[in-house]
């Protein structure tokens, strides 16, 4: 090993140490019994009760929750029949597709929040949780439809063709062949549909009736309070800790798959 | 089957062969629901947002109609509003600031992981640089305000080693915006720039060093040029969210920090109404035609990178 690769793998291995720092922060003041100071003075376990008894935290967590689970089957549903047509049968304007199928991923949340916002006001529909719901199926789609595509465009249609040799029809072919093979595809588009919706912010602040909140909404009313505020410390690292379980199971399924 | 059969079939078993029957129908019915729904609640909101930013709804009550006219009021008065240009020139200015951040910080390290790296190791340390990115992105920007805050980490170690006296402020500058925007979005720059490292040719490598270049000259005159594509990918997946960025300069800074993004949200938020949503939404419209124009320059750069590699 060279002097440069030295100091390029002592680089990383820092690099790699300071960006978990600031979680790290934020876990150890959550035990902290000062309310509003970013000193720690001291360990505690009160923030976590006073956390637990509060009504707010957990309506929209069970908010965000039952939300995401509305979206995640809407926008599964419209990606099998999707990525189904994609990669079974030709057409015109089947690249187009594909690229208007991306934009929903590429463009600025905040931009999409706000023209539906305008779209909600304009035609007449009063804001409510559907009108969120719509919002993130709007770009989960998109999610979902990458990773089915993806898997449906990986195995052989051969299956799908011995089947209807056998004397399947279409329908039958498609859920005792097709619909088992992709499985795991729909079980990692359905996770990353759901996180896409559990984390939001952005749409759900923009499309939300009035007292209604999710989780993410909740934690940026707290945290855009001016200062530091320990209350917020306690839900994060709950937060913290669900999130590195989602990406855990990612990462097996990945494997799986 | 008889005709006879075949109508005396119910209407829904009629339809249903029908479609068997037709692949054209059969694509159709496929790709309905989702482009419909895309249709109505994605694509035709950024027309409606179009429409309103030219003033062509009026209010009438509690409903909205069309009005045949097109007027460039919002526009005018978005240009007007005070600070507009200073707050334009400083959302450029973290922006760009963050991808040259962000890009130095995560070169070496994607080019040691992709390059130097026992392969083994490779995916866990992706992995480990990825993590902390998953977490939700509003608590990874507040969990900054501990590490920022006058008598935070950064502060009490650089009081401890005896390098400063006072605190330095952070919170409510620019530098904080910057630094925390490098922090959330260096996993945007680290991701493209490993791609293309970790797929780079090492023969090519070893050919510059047999024909008798410097370490130094081979990166600067192959490795580097040949990375281009993910440092352009990853300069303009930084770029696009950054240019519009409201969060971070809302949690970590102050009034000398409004961006374009924090803009917006105090149109569509704070201001409200009429005026606030037709000048919010000129705003946003002007923002997506410029991150189109962006994209369409990076097809066309990165296009031709492709047929040069």
């Amino acid at each position: 090993m060279s002097k440069s690769d030295v100091i390029l793998k002592i680089y990383t291995i820092l690099l790699l140490g300071i960006i978990y720092v600031p979680i790290g922060v934020l876990i150890v003041f959550s035990f902290n019994n000062s309310r509003n100071r970013a000193v720690f003075t001291g360990f505690t376990l009160e923030n976590y009760y006073r956390l637990l008894a509060d009504e707010r935290v957990w309506s929209s967590f069970y908010n965000s929750i039952w939300v995401a689970i509305v979206v995640t089957i809407a926008s599964v549903f419209f990606a099998i029949l999707l990525s189904y047509a994609v990669t079974r049968y030709d057409f015109k304007g089947k690249d187009i597709l594909d690229m208007l199928l991306l934009i929903p991923i590429i463009i600025p949340e905040i931009v999409e929040a706000l023209t539906l916002l305008l779209f909600f006001i304009i035609i007449g529909i009063p804001l409510s949780p559907w009108t969120i719901i719509i919002g993130h199926i709007a770009f989960d789609i998109s999610f979902a439809y990458l990773v089915i595509k993806a898997r449906m465009a990986g195995y052989d249609p051969q299956y799908e063709e011995a089947a209807r040799t056998l004397g399947a029809d279409e329908l039958k072919t498609f859920f005792r062949v097709t619909l088992p093979i992709l499985l795991p595809g729909i079980i990692a588009a359905s996770l990353i549909a759901f996180v896409e919706s559990y984390d939001d912010f952005i749409k759900s602040y923009f499309t939300r009736p009035g007292g209604f909140s999710t989780l993410p909404v909740h934690i940026w009313s707290m945290a855009s309070r001016r200062g530091v505020t320990v209350d917020l410390n306690a839900l994060a690292t709950i937060v913290v800790i669900i999130a590195i379980f989602f990406a855990y199971i990612r990462i097996k399924m990945e494997r799986w798959m | 089957m008889s005709r006879l059969e075949e109508e005396r079939k119910p209407f829904h078993i009629k339809i249903l062969d029908r479609i068997r029957a037709s692949k054209l129908l059969k694509i159709i019915v496929l790709l309905a629901p989702a482009s419909i729904f895309l249709a109505i609640f994605f694509f035709s909101p950024f027309i409606i947002a179009l429409m309103y930013s030219f003033n062509m709804f009026k209010q009438v009550v509690y409903t909205y109609v069309f009005v045949p006219r097109i007027s460039l009021e919002y526009y005018i008065r978005l240009l007007d509003f005070p600070g507009i240009f200073v707050t334009m020139q400083r959302s450029f200015y973290y922006a760009i600031v963050t991808v040259i951040l962000t890009l130095l910080l995560s070169y070496p390290a994607a080019y040691y992981i992709g390059f130097k790296l026992d392969p083994k190791y490779k995916s866990t340390a992706v992995l480990l640089f990825i993590i902390p990115f998953w977490v939700n992105f509003l608590l990874r920007t507040y969990s900054m305000k501990f590490v920022l805050h006058d008598e935070g980490l950064v502060n009490t170690l650089l009081m401890t080693l005896g390098l400063i006296k006072e605190p330095i402020r952070f919170l409510g500058t620019d530098l904080a915006v910057i630094i925390v925007m490098a922090y959330d979005y260096m996993f945007l720059m680290f991701l493209p720039l490993y791609g293309v490292l970790e797929k780079l040719d090492k023969e090519l490598l070893e050919a510059a060093a047999t024909l008798g270049a410097s370490p130094y000259k081979t990166f600067l005159k192959v490795t580097l040029p040949l990375s281009s594509p993910g440092i352009i990918a990853g300069s303009l997946l930084v770029f696009i969210p950054a240019v519009g960025e409201f969060i971070i300069p809302m949690l970590v800074g102050g009034v000398n920090t409004t961006t374009l993004g924090t803009l917006i949200y105090s149109f569509f938020i704070t201001v409200r109404g009429e005026a606030g949503w037709g000048i919010g939404s000129a705003a946003g419209l002007i923002y997506i035609i410029f991150i189109m124009v962006l994209s369409y320059l990076y097809i066309k750069l990165v296009g031709a990178e492709v047929q040069f590699g």
